[in-house]
């Protein structure tokens, strides 16, 4: 067991845990943060993707040993950004959910997306998204649900 | 052009004496122009009925016009940059040696730890079987994923041994110039790989000491030897080198000029 200090949505955080535990045991064992879901465990569904330094993370395969001092949103925090916020308010006014395991990673990965590429294609959504599996097949929701929040983004809609 | 670390030539016997061969190519070479000096020479001295052609005169003509014809010889050759021939170069050994180290090197760059990441598609592949990399991983513009599937979504600066993800520093594909593997995911020849790694234009402007550095130092050069454990716990398959054989080799290969294969 080893202490390490992480930063989550901001917050300083400590846990004591093996070295080798991914960083998707820490939030949901140690820091009861639930949202982010557990798939498939090796990285090949995208439920569980978190943002690490900006960057969208399946948090599954990841070492908490690995995170270091990079900071770490989830989809808890990821409404007090703008972007996050105009995503979260895109998948209610499309109305993409359905069974709605997989879409906490869905919404990280495209707000990791929306922050790049303000103005994404099809093609950008398909290669951005396309490790983020839907079981019930929202695929058409996600994607009109990302380009109207580009359009709310655009347009200075978002609060 | 000549090969990098090219020593540059060494007269041969046929050469220096080779002065009737090709001379209508060498008419306007330097070499020729001194022959013919020469030679105007000796017949304004018979012009002028000196009686210079005394034995002593004869020989000091004849080794002029074989100093020129060696330099005749080997002036199209420096003219033109061309390399001369294997048997011409100054230590054969040193550039067969080169040819065989080359081939310790070519089987590392094309064993699945490095070749995997130098493909000629828009995906890098996984395992020894070389297969598309799941998930629809896509190359990106920068080499590095899309946003929201960058390759560092998954690896990290270091191997995960506990969640079978290998890592290392600043994880990314090879540039496309870099490719060696066709579009159908067939590996180049040795001669094809050996001649894309020494040209600058393609190589990031690497010489051999820049190339011999890269395979020193180059994290993900270093990663290949040691690849970490596949999810199941098994380790993954090295190179037939090892980094210190392979660093030899390629030092082996760059000093003798980084010769390569001829085709195929």
């Amino acid at each position: 067991m080893e202490t390490y200090k992480l930063t989550v949505n901001g917050q300083p955080k400590e846990v004591a845990v093996d070295p080798g535990t991914p960083l998707l045991w820490v939030l949901r064992e140690e820091l009861k943060m639930t949202g982010t879901k557990y798939g498939c465990g090796i990285a090949a569904c995208g439920a569980c993707t978190v943002h690490v330094a900006g960057i969208a993370t399946r948090s599954c395969v990841v070492p908490v040993s690995l995170v270091g001092d990079r900071p770490v949103v989830t989809i808890e925090g990821i409404g007090q950004d703008p972007v996050g916020r105009a995503v979260q308010d895109a998948w209610v006014s499309e109305d993409v959910v359905q069974c709605g395991y997989c879409q906490s990673g869905q919404i990280m990965g495209a707000v990791a997306l929306l922050k790049s590429t303000p103005k994404p294609t099809d093609t950008n959504i398909e290669e951005s998204m396309g490790g983020n599996i839907c079981r019930c097949g929202t695929y058409v929701r996600i994607r009109q649900a990302i380009k109207s929040a580009s359009q709310q983004l655009k347009s200075g809609g978002a609060s | 052009m000549p090969l990098p670390g090219y020593i540059g030539p060494v007269l041969s016997a046929s050469h220096a004496f080779g002065c009737d061969r090709d001379a209508g190519k060498a008419l306007n070479s330097p070499g020729f122009k001194i022959v013919g000096y020469c030679l105007r020479q000796a017949r304004n001295a018979n012009r002028k009925r000196f009686t210079m052609c005394s034995h002593r005169a004869m020989l000091r003509l004849f080794f002029t016009i074989l100093v020129a014809c060696a330099g005749w010889s080997v002036t199209p050759l420096l003219a033109s940059g061309q390399s001369v021939s294997r048997k011409e170069t100054a230590t054969p050994a040193t550039r067969e040696a080169g040819l065989v180290a080359w081939q310790q090197v070519y089987s590392v760059l094309t064993h699945p730890r490095c070749i995997n990441c130098h493909t000629a598609t828009n995906y890098p592949q996984q395992g020894d079987d070389r297969h598309r990399h799941v998930v629809n991983v896509v190359r990106g513009p920068g080499g590095k994923g899309v946003p929201g599937l960058n390759c560092t979504t998954c690896h990290q600066g270091a191997n995960a041994d506990n969640t079978g993800v290998p890592g290392g520093h600043d994880w990314h594909l090879a540039p496309l110039s870099m490719k060696w593997q066709d579009l159908n995911d067939k590996i180049l020849s040795s001669a094809e790989i050996c001649r894309s790694l020494i040209d600058r234009s393609k190589n990031h402007n690497l010489d051999g000491s820049g190339l011999l550095k890269h395979h020193e130092e180059e994290p993900l050069v270093l990663w290949a030897f040691q690849p970490g454990r596949r999810r199941d716990g098994t380790p993954r398959s090295l190179p037939q080198l090892t980094h210190d054989e392979f660093v030899a080799a390629t030092r082996t290969w760059v000093e003798a000029g980084t010769p390569c294969p001829q085709n195929p």
